[in-house]
């Protein structure tokens, strides 16, 4: 087994800019949450909605639905590793069953790929949060349209995510999903980040339902620390693709943009199946060997990393 | 093939037979028109072997009408009958109540249709249901013996597992998850109402 140094991202450069005021000061009450949540939001909304800003808005919705992935599955009791659910995911054969922590990674991708402008996107919501909650949808996010007038974005997502477990103390997932559609109707994105889910526990969602003191503002604060996480990601993300950027016209491969264009959307890249024998999404061949060399390549660089671990069924990132 | 893959092939088939019944009804009082539409969702379930799922339903009935509440009405018209008409993965189905059970045995010759299953092959169930993706250099680990190809391929066969990812080891091997036919088989909605296990981690 290789193994890999664990990456050391410069936290100099990593750290998100965010004003001092808002991360040093510890919040405390429902106003402070909600205060800073607006600055947050701010910086976020930035990142994700101007191109200039040059973050992989794909990439980084893949990679928050592998880590919301994990979170949901502990959540719903599972427990599998971040790992397990990658590899479950990806190394499942077209049209086979992926099984519970690959499936958790699919709803959590297409979650990421629900487009609220397109015209269908309700079917699309219906397919993902199941027929049962169908005559549920149009009044929790009628209801968080209508509160949001007098209440902050984060006060929303806990009300959802109360009504959805009030409906079926089981479901999660729905509940998360539905908490990061409110909070991308609020902030009019094109797309969905799976934001909510990242730090939640079991207990602070049986609190919620139990309408326990305080719940509201744990589930609040854990709300904003997976917004404030995303946007250090998102700018690590960004600063990844430069480096990428940088490095590609010295890869000289045949359809080495197309493969690049793979890297800076996937969280994961396994070169035999999604390089060889088409990069995948495009029609441009590359042969098994290419692929490896490749990928190869990417890591001599210094831009991409080996995922797994392993010596074979390798899986690549960008680093 | 996966459940989720024979649905959506199933989808072009349905989609031609949408034309040939009056899913409106609209020469019938309001009345009428439910009892109708409750009547066609019973008969479609009860000629249905497996499960049918919501948006099957929906094609017999009037646009926009609640399969729902069609299907609470035919439950409450149920109550105290031997059979029941229950939602499980995926859709709904009759299902006779399990008291019943004996006096079903004890009528009819279920011949190869039982499931009846050996310890082992429960055992291998189990620890597939729990363990999922398990290959079977995994199975091994916990049963401390080769599982026969045979044994699986009989789960198989009854469409209580099916092949799963890839194992990352040398070949390839495909691991084993269950399919909404275990779901139904053993009354669970979702692999959540497994038994929790006390085992200390």
């Amino acid at each position: 087994m290789t193994c890999q140094p664990a990456a050391i991202s410069n936290d100099l450069n990593n750290l998100p800019k965010l004003p001092r005021w808002v991360t040093s000061g510890r919040a405390e009450t429902l106003e402070t949450v909600t205060f800073r949540s607006g600055a947050v939001l701010t910086v976020l909304d930035q990142l994700v909605s101007d191109p200039r800003q040059g973050v992989p808005v794909k990439l980084l919705a893949n990679r928050l639905a592998l880590t919301a992935a994990v979170a949901t599955s502990k959540l719903e009791g599972r427990v599998a590793k971040e790992a397990d659910i990658r590899d479950a995911y990806h190394l499942t054969p077209h049209g086979e069953a992926r099984g519970p922590d690959g499936d958790l990674l699919a709803y959590w991708r297409k979650a990421a790929r629900l487009r609220l402008t397109r015209r269908d996107w309700h079917a699309a919501l219906i397919a993902l949060v199941g027929p049962e909650f169908e005559m549920h949808v149009d009044g929790w996010l009628q209801s968080a349209a209508n509160q949001s007038q007098s209440h902050g974005p984060l006060t929303e997502c806990v009300a959802v995510m109360r009504s959805v477990l009030q409906a079926d103390d089981r479901a999660e997932r729905v509940a998360c999903l539905m908490s990061d559609i409110v909070l991308e109707r609020l902030l009019n994105w094109p797309s969905v980040l799976p934001i909510s889910a990242q730090y939640l526990t079991k207990a602070m969602l049986r609190d919620l339902l139990g309408n326990g003191q305080g719940a509201d503002l744990v589930v609040q604060k854990r709300i904003l620390q997976s917004i404030e996480e995303a946007i250090r990601l998102a700018r690590n993300l960004a600063q990844r693709r430069a480096a990428l950027r940088k490095v590609a016209p010295k890869l000289r491969a045949k359809g080495s943009d197309a493969a690049v264009a793979l890297f800076l959307s996937e969280d994961a890249v396994a070169p035999s199946t999604m390089l060889s024998p088409m990069i995948q999404g495009t029609s441009f061949p590359m042969t098994d060997r290419a692929a490896r060399r490749f990928c190869d390549r990417l890591v001599e660089l210094g831009v991409a990393q080996e995922l797994t671990g392993r010596s074979t069924f390798r899986l690549y990132g960008v680093v | 093939m996966t459940v989720d893959a024979k649905r959506e092939n199933a989808k072009p088939k349905g989609a031609g037979r949408e034309d040939v019944i009056d899913r409106e009804l609209e020469d019938l009082p309001q009345e009428l028109r439910w009892r109708e539409w409750m009547g066609r969702i019973e008969v479609v379930l009860f000629a249905s072997p497996i499960p049918v799922g919501r948006d099957d339903l929906a094609r017999i009935v009037g646009q926009g009408v609640s399969v729902e509440m069609l299907i609470e009405d035919i439950q409450g018209e149920l109550t105290g009958r031997p059979y029941e008409l229950v939602q499980t993965a995926g859709g709904w189905m009759f299902r006779t109540k399990t008291q019943f059970a004996k006096a079903i045995k004890a009528a009819a010759d279920l011949g190869d249709q039982t499931l009846a299953f050996t310890e082992m092959e429960m055992g291998v169930l189990c620890a597939i249901a729990y363990h999922q993706p398990i290959d079977r250099a995994g199975l091994k680990d916990i049963f401390g013996k080769d599982v026969s190809r045979d044994l699986l391929a009989r789960l198989r066969f009854k469409d209580l597992i099916a092949s799963g990812p890839r194992s990352p080891r040398p070949g390839a091997p495909h691991t084993f998850v269950t399919t909404e036919m275990f779901l139904v088989t053993f009354d669970l909605q979702s692999l959540r109402d497994l038994p929790e296990l006390s085992l200390a981690v």
